[in-house]
């Protein structure tokens, strides 16, 4: 009983503050979809499928070791019998033998059905998450950034370890609980049905519990979990900007704010901790009442000569010994609760149709892009991108200027085929984009953009991404030849240094570095850089300028320029205004017509008095 | 106490001390439910014997009364007990987040110095978490030796033999389940951990999702999840399988000892020298024991592990500071003059550099780590090896830190924006209105920015502002540090991702907001070092031009190499 519950209360809560949703978006956000009961229950079925052999096994070993454990209390019950009968001490050998050989049995049984549920259930949530991740990742980046980046985020980290968590703790320990229960139940209807009757009197209060803790715990664990998140959020904000918050002089405010956190989780901690202990008292109540029927039913059964004093204790003792895995079954039913809101979650996701991978029904020719009259529209009425005409032969080198929010980057990206054109065509290489299919896409065109992620793991890995194949020579070259090959062998491990998340940290000059060389090894015929160098301060932007055009040697580069020095080096710039190409020409050219590229050039040349025409002739 | 700084011992005593009559009296009532807990299969042999074997309806009655009384007791105990000692289990670990949260924010520095953000967190989290699980299961384990010692008794007066045996049984039962599991645990968990590996990649993946997207990396990336799924998933087999045969061990051992006690009680029943309701409570006790034992062995752990965290939190709360407060007072008012002499930090060789009151000065350097030392030992974050700073004629090393900064602003290149709106961003703390911050916001043109969000300055942005692109997000920093309106302000290539329509805008605005007090420009960009008054070239760690920007272009061509390239 509640000698247990003591660390289950402990150890309860302590699980669920790690498993933090901290992104719970704004209500008006669309939502990746959550499955209804039924398609959860159907995915769980599907899952389980392929296992049948393996579930009937699993249940009847924990069932026959339930079973042989059962076999205590009669056999207990049953030396009471022979000491009141006096038998003498040579008839307890037997009893004694049997005593032992049940517990060896249950052990061995326990071991191995614990072990067949491990099993089953590991292979199972393995299963859903792999189908999971392959859902989410090639899920239409548009959808996911409607919903939130952090919704689709929480679903990989919070409902997969949460499933998890209840795959490795709960599970076993729920099933072992419900075979004891039901089992003892069973011995007890053995021993004499009345006491089975008498053990059920117990059953309203243990329901009446059950409902009153599932309705209060629900809520408070989930504001809890969202309290513990936004703690968690507010300490990284807080002491990752810690620098800032010096030299603003805002400790005390972010020390208020975090006290503020840290308040409100404590708050909702311990209303949980009410709400479980107020769970245990009623429990204590059904066990009392359970006792004390089982009691009086051997007393009145005893005194008419129905069943022995051994079988009147047997009885109590079973139900003595029930007080635990009652108290561990009804706990865990919230966990289940929160497990399945889970799997809904992520069944919503992983039921989402895939698109087929294939080739689409035309192959590019060459590296050329070609657009005309593209529309684009993010909110529809609100268009960023009107009336595009755009051509690119293959190998030119085009320079996209323009200010903030002139839709350079949705230009990108549409060329990318992140986003599908609102109207108008894209044909890269001689074939419509829309018949390039997902695979003849990516061999076509890679993107490069502001955003930047190294990938956790060793570096090599994070290469490969880009071409799995490739050897750690090849590595090497497309290192070598984005000029990155020396920092990279200066790291600890070379290639084998453990890079990203938790491991050695690269610089953003590195990190841009990485997507280089990562497009180098793609070799795509045709290229786009979004702001690609933007982030890496004045010093690093003009090392990955560099090496961009090294990257760039050989196919179609489409370059999102915000140096104009970049620009000026390019093929060909394209100017975007409001949406629409209002100039495109070669620098020069431009310079020469005084419009709008050439009011940017002055402005910048202004500032470099006598360098603009050299700057112009070296190229650099 | 070395240096003054807590050890790990102190940060554990401390919590406990600080809420001593708390954990007092959540002992006691832990102690009051685990002996009426001892008690109830004492009660049920009672009643066996007493009623059932004697078949007294009186007696029956009487002792059930006993044992309704006896639940009362101790749900009543174990509820409150339990509110009490997990509440100052949460209030410990909330007191431990603030301390930790004060010290790593204090203006002296030096707690985060070498630690990562996560691991920083990690520490306000779950160490404090468990110094306060270490204080919680105090009650626990002083509830646990009433259980104990009542049991003793009670099985002690049944019969002295038997006491002893199941007495001395049980701590050689639980050290042979110890050495059988110990093995078995430890590997279990580094499996579990290496399970745990899976949902890490995962989150990495979907993280750098517009990466993979770019370069078409899908299928290698759920392949590469996939391998590793299924490693973990062979890892979490391994250790399934450890703890089954962990849980199957102790099961077996548990039976054959309540066996014994059962057969022993019986032998000594037969002699008559125990009653069969003595028998029935020796059994019952046996069984209940092992909880007990159990509970002691758990508060143990939760201890270690409560010392272990306690550690990590005192050497944090103990780091040294980086600079420490000097005795001297800020002048008021501040003119501005700041004055570098043989300042020798890092990469820094014995600079010496002058900004005088109201001007606007630009600083060039090629190598972005002098870059760095300087910001470092202006803002007070690191005071110079040898050398002296001196705002207006007063050392920056005799002044206390969080005054510099009331005089000195230094905006690093990637400073941080935080979770809030962009407007309370840019008033950073001060209780300013829209009207007040709207000559910064216009100079930085953080104005623009606020006009493509949906809510404008009152948008929330993202954590460090991720929800704005690169040059959004320096504008609105930008705008930030000249809304601070200190009388010296120090700004680090604060236009890098803007683009050069913007950034001359900015440049020229910014010598009207500034006008009339300091301001130095550490950049390379051309559009911001034509509107400072000088500017200074750092190289190879000393000063090694100084003049106007346009002298400098036209007649230095190392000058005209560092910044025009």
């Amino acid at each position: 009983m509640s000698k247990d519950s003591a660390h289950s209360t402990a150890t309860g809560t302590d699980g669920r503050s790690d498993d933090t949703m901290s992104h719970a978006g704004p209500a008006d956000r669309a939502l990746l979809p959550t499955a209804t009961g039924a398609e959860t229950l159907a995915a769980l079925r599907a899952l389980l499928r392929g296992h049948r052999l393996l579930a009937v096994t699993a249940v009847s070993v924990l069932v026959t070791g339930t079973g042989i454990g059962l076999l205590t209390a009669p056999l207990l019950g049953h030396v009471v019998d022979l000491v009141v009968e006096q038998k003498g001490s040579r008839a307890l050998t037997v009893p004694l033998v049997l005593l032992v050989v049940v517990a060896l049995a249950r052990g061995a049984a326990t071991a191995v059905g614990s072990a067949l549920v491990a099993r089953l259930g590991e292979t199972v949530l393995a299963a859903l998450r792999e189908r999971f991740v392959e859902r989410a990742l090639h899920l239409p980046l548009e959808r996911v950034e409607e919903a939130g980046s952090g919704d689709l985020v929480s679903r990989v980290t919070g409902d997969v370890s949460m499933i998890a968590k209840s795959v490795r703790q709960a599970l076993p320990e729920f099933t072992r609980s419900a075979f004891t229960i039901v089992l003892t139940f069973v011995g007890l209807a053995v021993l004499d049905w009345r006491f089975l009757l008498a053990a059920l009197l117990a059953m309203p209060v243990q329901v009446l519990a059950a409902r009153w803790y599932l309705r209060r715990a629900a809520p408070v664990y989930a504001e809890h979990r969202v309290a513990t998140g936004a703690l968690q959020h507010q300490l990284l904000d807080s002491v990752g900007g810690v620098r800032t918050v010096r030299a603003f002089r805002l400790n005390g405010l972010h020390v208020d704010l975090v006290e503020q956190r840290s308040r409100t989780a404590v708050d909702l901690a311990l209303r949980g901790i009410h709400v479980v202990t107020g769970f245990f008292s009623r429990l204590n109540l059904a066990e009392f009442i359970g006792l004390s029927g089982v009691l009086v039913t051997g007393f009145v059964l005893v005194e008419n000569g129905s069943v022995s004093i051994g079988t009147a204790t047997a009885a109590a003792l079973y139900f003595h010994s029930l007080f635990n895995p009652v108290n561990a079954a009804l706990f865990l039913l919230d966990d289940a609760q929160s497990a399945g809101a889970s799997l809904a979650r992520l069944v919503g996701v992983s039921d989402l149709a895939v698109p087929a991978d294939t080739d689409g029904r035309e192959v590019p020719v060459d590296g050329a892009v070609k657009v005309s009259s593209l529309d684009y529209a993010y909110v529809p009425g609100r268009p960023v991108l009107r009336d595009v005409d755009l051509e690119v032969a293959g190998g030119e080198r085009i320079a996209l200027v323009g200010a903030s929010g002139a839709g350079k980057t949705t230009l990108a990206k549409l060329i990318a085929g992140v986003h599908r054109p609102s109207g108008g065509t894209i044909t890269l290489g001689g074939a419509d984009a829309g018949e390039l299919g997902p695979a003849g896409m990516r061999r076509t065109v890679s993107l490069i953009s502001q955003e930047i992620h190294v990938f956790a793991g060793p570096l090599a890995d994070d290469l490969r991404l880009a071409r799995p194949e490739a050897s750690d020579d090849e590595l090497r070259a497309a290192l070598s030849k984005v000029d990155a090959l020396s920092w990279v062998d200066a790291l600890p491990d070379g290639l084998a240094t453990v890079v990203g998340e938790g491991g050695h940290r690269l610089t953003v000059t590195q990190a841009q570095h990485l997507a280089l060389a990562r497009l180098v090894l793609a070799d795509p015929p045709i290229a786009i850089l979004d702001e690609a160098t933007a982030d890496a301060g004045s010093a690093g932007a003009r090392l990955l300028e560099t090496a961009a055009l090294k990257a760039l040697e050989g196919r179609t580069g489409l370059v999102v320029a915000h140096r104009l020095p970049q620009a000026a080096t390019a093929d060909r710039v394209v100017v975007l205004d409001g949406g629409r190409v209002v100039e495109t020409g070669t620098h020069e050219e431009l310079v020469t017509t005084g419009g709008r590229y050439a009011e940017l050039w002055t402005a910048w040349s202004d500032s470099r008095p006598g360098i603009a025409r050299r700057g112009n002739e070296d190229g650099d | 106490m070395p240096d003054g700084g807590p050890t790990g011992r102190h940060v554990l005593r401390g919590a406990i001390t600080d809420q001593r009559r708390h954990v007092v009296a959540a002992s006691l009532l832990g102690m009051g439910h685990q002996a009426c807990e001892a008690l109830v299969p004492v009660v049920v042999g009672v009643i066996i014997d007493d009623a059932v074997a004697k078949s007294s309806t009186d007696t029956l009655l009487r002792w059930l009364l006993v044992l309704a009384v006896l639940f009362l007791v101790l749900s009543t105990c174990y509820r409150t007990g339990a509110r009490i000692t997990e509440g100052v289990g949460e209030r410990a670990a909330h007191r431990l987040r603030l301390d930790l949260g004060a010290r790593v924010l204090d203006p002296r520095g030096g707690a985060d110095a070498d630690r990562l953000p996560g691991a920083l967190t990690s520490i306000a989290t779950n160490d404090a978490r468990r110094v306060g699980s270490a204080v919680t299961v105090l009650s626990y384990g002083a509830a646990a030796l009433a259980a104990l010692a009542v049991s003793a008794v009670a099985l002690l007066r049944i019969s002295v033999p038997l006491g002893l045996l199941v007495l001395l049984g049980i701590p050689p039962l639980l050290w042979l389940g110890h050495r059988i599991s110990g093995p078995l645990e430890r590997r279990s968990e580094t499996e579990q951990e290496r399970a745990a590996h899976a949902s890490g990649v995962a989150a990495d993946l979907v993280a750098g999702l517009r990466v993979l997207k770019g370069m078409g990396a899908e299928p290698a990336a759920v392949s590469r999840y996939r391998r590793t799924s299924q490693d973990s998933l062979s890892a979490a087999l391994r250790a399934a399988r450890s703890r089954a045969g962990h849980e199957g061990a102790v099961l077996a051992l548990t039976g054959v000892f309540i066996a014994v006690i059962g057969i022993v009680g019986a032998y000594l029943a037969m002699d008559g020298r125990i009653s069969i309701g003595e028998l029935v409570a020796a059994v019952g006790l046996a069984q209940f024991l092992l909880g007990p034992f159990q509970l002691l062995t758990y508060v143990n752990a939760e201890f270690a592990q409560g010392r272990a965290s306690a550690r990590r939190i005192a050497e944090v709360l103990a780091a040294p500071a980086a600079v420490e407060p000097g005795g001297a007072a800020l002048p008021t008012p501040v003119a501005g003059r700041l004055r570098l002499r043989g300042v020798t930090l890092g990469t820094l060789r014995g600079i010496d550099l002058d900004f005088t009151p109201g001007t606007l000065t630009g600083v060039v350097t090629r190598d972005p780590a002098a870059a760095r030392d300087l910001l470092l030992c202006l803002a007070r974050e690191s005071d110079p090896v040898e050398g002296v700073i001196e705002l207006d004629g007063v050392a920056l090393t005799g002044l206390d830190p969080d005054d510099v900064r009331r005089a000195v602003l230094v905006a690093a290149h990637d400073a941080d924006l935080f979770e809030t709106s962009l407007l309370d961003n840019v008033r950073a703390g001060k209780d300013a209105g829209v009207a007040e911050l709207e000559p910064a916001l216009t100079a930085s043109a953080a104005d623009d920015v606020a006009g493509l969000l949906p809510d404008g300055v009152d948008t929330v942005l993202a954590e460090r502002g991720r929800s704005l692109s690169g040059g959004q997000r320096q504008r609105v920093a930008l705008a930030r540090a000249l809304a601070a309106d200190r009388p010296v302000l120090v700004l680090h290539d604060p236009t890098t991702a803007v683009d050069t329509v913007t950034e001359s805008r900015i440049a020229a605005r910014l010598r009207e907001v500034r006008r009339g007090r300091t301001t130095v420009l550490v950049t390379t960009s051309p559009a911001l070092l034509a509107v400072t008054d000088r500017v200074v070239v750092l190289d190879g760690g000393t000063v090694t031009a100084n003049g106007r920007h346009a002298e400098l272009v036209a007649g230095d061509e190392a000058y005209r190499a560092a910044v025009l390239a």
